[in-house]
């Protein structure tokens, strides 16, 4: 709200500056975001917290400054002119529904002069962001921004019978409210209607048909009080937000309605003429209930750590309005207060509300402050340390992580999109690009490579660990963490060194390589054939956990498909990868459990190279079994060194060269031992998989 | 060189050394033709001809003074000769020839230091990681546990519980993205609006003493701009105990301020309003962009708010059935990617999560 500096001053005698109140009213929780220089003197822009309508009027922000100075606000004086008798009450009121409007006055003046408003209350206004026009509507206005009351005035002879109900609207019912635009409303809003028809939304806005116009002559001044939340949800409903909606929305003042109306009546009287008629109504179906309120020093401690002085918290509470009074108590190191809610605090119920009004005004920054002593051990959140060894990992080899929004693009989602998982939708999104949950990491890290990409960025080794998302087939949301990785571009780049003069791309067995180290934590990755149809079917993984004898399935690796890679226009070859972080974390922790040392060899080992010559469609794997299966048990490492197809291999079959070590904690091996070894193994590579050693 | 020493060549009595502090004598002065011959040597070809005459078995200077005053000395000369052979030998010995000499062709082959060298590729924490951890550790250390949960929340935990029914005023305060749920589905869903649930679920499933802190992503349905992403990070902290009070809030905070900002920011409450906490306050510490003399980032004020707080509100313990006359606390919830760019002069939030590796290498 906009405080105009100089209008304060009719409620407190204000001494401090504007930029001096700015400071001092921050530190008691009134925010002042900027003050600004106008015409009528400085105007404060106030940024109210919604438990605050009570300030949402000069007067009332007047009382927070006053409090300042533990003083109490100048009195309102309201010079009511005498009301004019009629033979027949001018007006009556019918409230049907007292659940949603709690309070309903009107006062009826007739013969006004609908015209331009004063300089000066046009200046007042305008300084505080409010346009002129009329005088009429002008005091209206006047008066809210005064005393925190909205009002309403009617074009007394547009109100069929001159009565006004107010009930809930019917069914089907539409009004055409002041901004020109039909509202269809509904059975839970409240509408202030005439002997026929609705002219006002209660608390929200008046009708057209109603409306002071420049012919206006005699005219129904409304000043009501409407239950917050049912305001609330009317405003939603139509998305429609006014002054007048706010300031009841969060709560005005019921005992304001009558004062305001007052006072409103006054200042037409006095700006277009006019008589006010006797017989004002003031329908009060449900009177604002005292509360009392008990506040002990005790609890302040308990609360604050610290006492504030008895008198000091007795000022306080008593400038703002809460009529604080001793009352006796058994113990002499407490003090107890009753207090009493005024009716402009309705946010103020309980001790607690009372501990944080002397607090405030006293100042937060005069309790002392310590450090609480720990009671428990600090603990990270489960599996954190695994997940550092990870991300070391991933750094180590190179990968930047990045963080993605995870509200993403359908369309583009549902190209990665696991089997049967339902997306999160969402019912409001703030755009079609971002109305989903991600069901999978991969969309997220498309769009990370896809940025880049077009940025000139072409060497890429990026990952992300995040959470994707999907609703079970019962509706329940499930969020899974998932690790994906991405490389695309040069693995090597070429340098000024002789050594390292030539680029190299990357291929699958980098990302092979990346992953098994990853694998390495939780005891190897085991990799096998296919995929998801985003990957290239030549270039597809499947990867478990070697450990694992459930076999469940911990995710894919491999290229991505030429068709999808076109569709993003990504022009070079990209490889990238998803895992379920759950089952891997745990792995690796029992993978850290198990962990023993193998004593380091005291002997040298010996290896030997195999030359072989197998048929096409032999795995490396065959012949590591092959191998294995000779039986050697001096065997500690089986390597594959070379691969060569053509020239002097035959069609139908590839040359591999396989190097052995063998290792012997007790003995150095003997030339004849080593022909032993090579022969068996020959024996066994020959038998299982037809392979023959390459002649030389 | 070693054929200038020609006294190396003669014997203890031809040199006319009679007694021991003669024969010293002569081995300072064979040392000291060492030094001027070491000295001298500039290249591998010098080295090799210094190293032979020195030590070279046949006619190096070591083995001609073996055999021409060792050998030959008399009893009152020999401990002295031998002692000063055994200590020239040590000397020269020592002396790494190697180490000083250089290879000829890399001397050629010129090195240039100002070429880079080949460097690993090494990857980098994104920076919210490492805000988000370092603002894990602070906590660790005051015996804080670190636990997570959902980011997809029911209204009770994300709102209601939280002291906030249905059209509360204060929902305002949080744009909320809503889950379209399918027909059927028993409750609304919503994306957290933040961190603030794991509150109740913690309470929920634990007696004080309570000291948690909630890290984790959480999602306003804000348009982006500078200063504002529609998904975030954010930490929440929560303290609840028989003996919490505002003194150890205040404490608490301020810790934090220095320890994440230095020792020289400092801390400012300012009266505020949760619904789920009271009193509430805002948390402002010095700007650290003009140290608190006043900018555009702090909006002349010198300071910069940096986290929600308060002391928890009675009510909140009404719904995870703590007595509230028992027990007491104080909560807290801060902006991760926001005091990110603030401590890393980042004048766009946005560039966060747009992933640019221009960006992402930065924060080694």
């Amino acid at each position: 709200m906009k405080v105009l500096y100089n209008w304060l001053k009719e409620f407190v005698d204000v001494k401090a500056s504007a930029a001096e109140l700015r400071e001092r009213l921050s530190l008691a929780g009134i925010a002042i975001d900027t003050i600004e220089e106008t015409e009528a003197g400085p105007v404060l822009e106030a940024d109210l917290t919604a438990n605050r309508p009570d300030a949402l009027g000069h007067r009332g922000f007047a009382r927070e400054i006053a409090a300042l100075e533990r003083k109490r606000l100048k009195p309102l004086e309201i010079r009511l002119p005498e009301a004019v008798a009629t033979p027949e009450p001018a007006t009556s009121v019918t409230i049907d529904c007292p659940e949603l409007c709690g309070r309903y006055t009107a006062r009826v003046i007739r013969g006004v002069r609908v015209g331009p408003s004063p300089d000066w209350l046009k200046k007042r206004l305008e300084a505080i962001g409010q346009g002129s026009i009329n005088n009429v509507v002008d005091v209206t206005n006047y008066v809210m921004y005064e005393l925190g009351q909205p009002l309403h005035t009617f074009d007394y002879d547009r109100l069929g019978e001159h009565r006004i109900v107010v009930r809930r609207a019917r069914p089907g019912e539409t009004m055409r409210t002041l901004d020109g635009v039909e509202r269809k409303l509904t059975r839970e809003m409240c509408v202030i209607a005439d002997a026929s028809r609705p002219v006002a939304l209660g608390g929200l806005m008046g009708g057209e048909e109603s409306e002071i116009t420049s012919a206006s002559r005699n005219i129904l001044l409304e000043s009501a009080w409407f239950e917050p939340a049912s305001i609330r949800r009317t405003s939603k409903a139509l998305g429609l937000r006014t002054e007048a909606s706010v300031r009841f929305g969060r709560g005005a003042d019921p005992e304001m309605a009558e004062p305001a109306s007052q006072r409103a009546a006054q200042l037409i009287v006095e700006l277009a003429g006019g008589e006010i008629l006797a017989g004002a109504v003031d329908a009060y179906p449900r009177p604002l209930e005292p509360l009392s309120i008990e506040l002990s020093s005790t609890e302040i401690v308990r609360i604050m750590g610290a006492e504030v002085p008895g008198r000091e918290a007795e000022a306080i509470l008593a400038a703002l309005g809460f009529e604080p009074e001793r009352v006796p108590c058994e113990s002499p190191h407490e003090i107890r207060w009753r207090c009493r809610r005024p009716s402009w605090r309705l946010d103020v119920a309980r001790e607690i509300d009372l501990i944080e009004e002397v607090a405030r005004h006293y100042g937060y920054d005069r309790f002392p402050s310590r450090l609480p002593p720990a009671r428990q051990a600090a603990s990270r959140l489960p599996h954190a340390a695994t997940f550092d060894r990870l991300r070391e990992r991933l750094i180590g080899l190179g990968y930047q992580e990045f963080i993605a929004v995870s509200l993403v693009d359908p369309a583009r989602d549902e190209t990665f999109r696991p089997v049967d998982a339902e997306p999160v939708r969402l019912a409001n999104p703030l755009s079609e690009d971002a109305s989903i949950l991600r069901t999978s990491g991969v969309v997220s890290l498309m769009s990370a490579l896809e940025w880049n990409l077009n940025r000139g960025q072409r060497n890429l080794r990026l990952f992300e660990i995040g959470r994707s998302y999907h609703l079970s087939p019962k509706g329940k949301p499930r969020e899974t963490n998932t690790l994906t990785l991405g490389i695309t571009g040069l693995a090597r780049e070429k340098r000024v060194y002789p050594e390292e003069d030539q680029a190299r791309e990357f291929g699958f067995e980098d990302l092979k390589g990346d992953l098994d180290s990853l694998g390495a934590l939780c005891g190897g990755f085991a990799w096998h054939e296919g995929g998801p149809q985003w990957l290239e079917a030549g270039r597809a993984a499947r990867l478990k956990l070697a450990l694992d004898v459930v076999g469940a399935e911990l995710g894919f690796a491999g290229l991505l498909a030429r068709g999808v890679a076109e569709e993003w226009k990504l022009r070079q070859p990209v490889y990238l990868a998803e895992l379920a972080l759950d089952p891997m974390l745990e792995a690796a922790e029992r993978a850290a459990g198990r962990r023993r040392f193998r004593p380091i060899p005291r002997l040298p080992g010996v290896e030997r190279d195999f030359s072989l010559v197998v048929p096409e469609g032999t795995t490396f794997a065959q012949v590591r079994e092959a191998v294995t299966a000779a039986g050697v048990a001096e065997v500690t490492a089986i390597d594959p060194v070379d691969r060569y197809r053509g020239g002097q291999v035959p069609a139908g079959k590839y040359s591999l060269l396989v190097r052995v070590r063998f290792e012997s904690p007790e003995q150095t091996f003997t030339e004849e031992q080593l022909n032993d070894f090579t022969s068996r193994i020959l024996a066994s590579l020959e038998q299982t998989l037809g392979a023959t050693l390459r002649a030389k | 060189m070693a054929e200038d020493l020609h006294i190396v060549e003669q014997t203890l009595e031809q040199l006319g050394a009679e007694t021991p502090e003669r024969v010293a004598a002569l081995f300072a002065e064979v040392r000291a033709d060492f030094d001027r011959a070491f000295g001298s040597v500039t290249d591998e070809a010098s080295w090799h001809a210094l190293r032979d005459g020195w030590l070279g078995r046949k006619k190096g200077v070591l083995r001609l003074i073996t055999e021409n005053w060792l050998k030959p000395a008399g009893p009152a000369l020999k401990p002295a000769a031998g002692q000063g052979l055994n200590e020239l030998r040590a000397y020269v010995e020592g002396k790494k020839f190697g180490a000083f000499t250089a290879s000829a062709t890399l001397v050629a082959e010129k090195l240039d230091l100002s070429l880079p060298g080949v460097e690993r590729a090494l990857g980098t924490r994104h920076l919210v990681r490492q805000t988000l951890e370092e603002i894990e550790r602070i906590f660790l250390r005051l015996g804080y546990a670190v636990v997570g949960g959902p980011e997809i929340e029911t209204p009770y935990y994300n709102f209601e519980a939280l002291n906030m029914p249905e059209f509360h005023p204060a929902r305002d305060m949080w744009d909320t993205f809503y889950v379209d749920t399918p027909p059927g589905t028993p409750s609304q869903l919503v994306l957290r609006t933040h961190t603030s649930p794991m509150q109740i679920r913690v309470m929920e499933r634990q007696q004080p003493p309570v000291r948690v802190i909630v890290p984790g992503k959480v999602y306003r349905r804000d348009n982006p701009d500078a200063s504002h992403l529609f998904m975030f990070h954010q930490i929440e902290g929560l303290a609840v105990d028989h003996d919490i009070t505002f003194a150890d809030f205040k404490g608490t905070i301020e810790f934090f301020v220095h320890e994440f900002l230095g020792k020289n920011a400092k801390t400012r409450l300012r009266p505020s309003y949760f619904p789920f906490t009271e009193p509430s306050a805002e948390v402002d510490a010095t700007c650290i962009v003009c140290s608190g003399r006043g900018c555009r980032t702090c909006k002349q004020t010198g300071w910069l708010e940096i986290m929600g707080a308060g002391m928890v509100d009675p009510a909140v313990y009404g719904f995870v059935k703590y007595d509230a006359k028992k027990v007491s606390g104080f909560a807290f919830g801060m902006g991760v990617d926001r005091l990110a760019i603030l401590k890393y002069g980042i004048d766009d939030i946005q560039v966060l999560l747009q992933n640019d590796v221009r960006f992402l290498r930065q924060s080694p």
